[in-house]
């Protein structure tokens, strides 16, 4: 599905003393298939942009293109439930969505919503489940026994149910450790490869998007500052300033190297790689 | 959720917002009485453009103010109608078959609306021109009095104080959910009953889930710092009268006075 942004504005509370301008003249394409990041400092509109996409939030002006359906400033959306399904949004904290009396009955309450009846949501619920990484004796639990990660598996596997083709995610490794933060990581990645879902996540985390990223969204006072790949964003550190954020260690060890007149390939991205690289050299040396 | 208007501060500064809490506290309780007074159309009058005068200065929009009225416009014409089908005193306006109006339907349903409207105003001049810190403040200043009678006042004060500064978050905490369960599919409007019934049960759950996280996590912190819920605080912010919040005072009890005044006069005049 294509995602397309068109000059879009948005603007909170219009016409009261506390309207404020969130996005200003975004236009954007997001590339289909693709994992995309999109990030900027806090306030930046980040949850403002990708809250359009499934319609939760209309342009004040220009419009938004998602597949066969334009949401254009000042009309009502024709068919929500479909772009509901369509586009899957995973709020940021999603753990605290979680309502339902156990796991299994919460993850099948959004295919129940688009009208699937209860055997087949049930189906598609321990599917998604399965792919989350929960565990069959986890089912019959309160989702409020739950690990905060675990909750924040089950919110997600509440919206894969849906069968998204665009998951979009609202910053979903905030407050997780390392390693879930980097088999959630993962997950989206098996995602996008298997299923073939298009990716879109607002994240913080530089190294996340170094190692799983196809292409990088920047946002400051929301508007578009950069739009490109995330090895041309990686070549450009002065965006990276300009977002206040650190350059994730294999960049800046890079960066390093190339000072001493050292030159390292763009393609390596993880730490394993670097290792080869370095052996493969002091071989040929 | 963010048409509310009513009780919400607009941050301005105006010589309104400026006056002490205790003192608009005060004036609003006395203009209230004054509203409950029976001086006829003659007294609203007079309320009115001293509520235009103090709205103009406070900055506050008119369309902010009229939009106040809005909660209550559903309430209004159903006053107004049954007013018409019930008061049949005064003179017969028109009739259409066996129905008939009376011009005492008319002056009642006015009575009731315009007082109605004088009272949102009033309320809406001080919720918007007060934070709600300086309302506790001045509110728990107005019952030390009570004090002697160990009526708890600082323990209210700072439940009151949470309470407000708890509503914006749960308002802001509500709409995030709804948003996320619409993001699965919730419809809050449509759909069968049963659906309704779940929709809701959807937003309520997480409220409360959140709402006991977060009590629990005030109260941690809260010990943290020491607080004991009876013992003797002082306080950091000291309310001061200045001479604009004596001159409000007593021009409100003058007001007052003088619509006392007036209603007995026209009691005895109509007693003639
Ligand atoms: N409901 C709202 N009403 C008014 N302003 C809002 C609302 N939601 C967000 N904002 C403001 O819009 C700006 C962008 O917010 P957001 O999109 O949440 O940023 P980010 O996700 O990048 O941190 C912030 O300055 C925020 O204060
Ligand atoms: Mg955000």
């Amino acid at each position: 599905m294509s995602i397309r942004f068109e000059k879009v504005d948005h603007l909170y509370s219009p016409n009261t003393p506390f309207a404020f301008q969130a996005l200003t003249d975004v236009s954007l394409e997001l590339s289909e298939g693709k994992i995309t990041a999109v990030i900027g400092a806090t306030g930046s509109g980040k949850t403002t942009l990708v809250q359009h996409l499934n319609g939760l939030l209309l342009p004040s002006s220009g419009s938004v293109i998602v597949g066969e359906q334009t949401i254009k400033a000042g009309e009502k959306l024709k068919n929500t439930k479909q772009l509901r399904k369509e586009v899957g949004l995973v709020f940021q904290f999603a753990e605290y969505q979680l309502f339902e009396e156990t796991v299994l009955k919460d993850v099948a309450f959004g295919p129940q919503n688009f009208g699937v009846d209860e055997l087949t949501a049930t189906e598609t619920a321990k599917a998604a489940l399965k792919t989350v990484g929960i565990s069959e004796e986890d089912y019959e639990k309160s989702p409020l026994e739950l690990s905060g990660g675990q909750k924040r598996r089950v919110a997600i596997a509440g919206i894969l149910a849906m069968q998204p083709k665009v998951l979009v995610l609202d910053e979903p490794t905030a407050g997780l450790d390392p390693q879930g933060a980097k088999s959630m990581m993962d997950l989206f990645r098996r995602l996008n490869r298997e299923q073939k879902i298009t990716v879109i996540i607002v994240t913080h985390n530089m190294e996340h998007v170094l190692e799983y990223c196809d292409e990088v969204v920047i946002l400051e006072k929301g508007r578009l500052i950069f739009h490109d790949s995330a090895r041309e964003f990686f070549e450009h550190p002065q965006f990276m300033e300009r977002a206040r954020i650190d350059a994730p260690n294999i960049i800046r060890f890079r960066e390093m190297c190339r000072q001493k007149g050292l030159e390292l390939s763009p393609d390596i991205l993880t730490v394993q790689q670097l290792a080869r690289e370095i052996a493969k050299r002091r071989k040929k040396r | 959720m963010n048409n509310i208007t009513l009780g919400k501060y607009i941050p301005l500064d105006s010589p309104i917002h400026r006056l002490d809490p205790r003192a608009k506290i005060v004036a609003m309780f006395a203009l209230m009485i004054c509203i409950f007074i029976p001086t006829g159309f003659y007294g609203y009058a007079v309320i009115g453009a001293l509520l235009v005068i103090c709205c103009i200065a406070a900055k506050l929009k008119v369309s902010y103010v009229l939009r106040s009225f809005k909660p209550m416009l559903v309430m209004m014409l159903f006053l107004s109608v049954v007013n018409a089908f019930f008061i049949k005193t005064g003179e017969p306006i028109f009739t259409i078959k066996s129905f008939t109006l009376y011009s005492g339907a008319i002056t009642q349903t006015l009575y009731i609306v315009i007082r109605l409207m004088l009272m949102i105003v009033i309320t809406t001049l001080l919720t918007a021109t007060t934070k709600p810190l300086d309302m506790t403040l001045g509110i728990e200043d107005l019952l030390s009095p009570l004090q002697k009678l160990h009526f708890p006042t600082h323990d209210v004060a700072m439940m009151i104080s949470l309470a407000l500064r708890f509503i914006p978050q749960l308002l802001e905490e509500a709409e995030r959910i709804i948003k996320a369960q619409a993001s699965r599919g919730v419809d809050m409007e449509n759909g069968s009953l049963k659906e309704k019934i779940r929709a809701i049960l959807s937003l309520i759950v997480p409220l409360f889930v959140s709402c006991f996280q977060k009590a629990d996590d005030l109260a941690d912190a809260m010990e943290a710092r020491g607080y004991v819920v009876g013992a003797k605080r002082v306080r950091y912010k000291q309310l001061k009268f200045r001479f604009g919040d004596v001159m409000t005072i007593v021009l409100v009890n003058v007001l007052l006075a003088g619509f006392i005044t007036a209603a007995i006069w026209m009691g005895k005049n109509n007693a003639l």
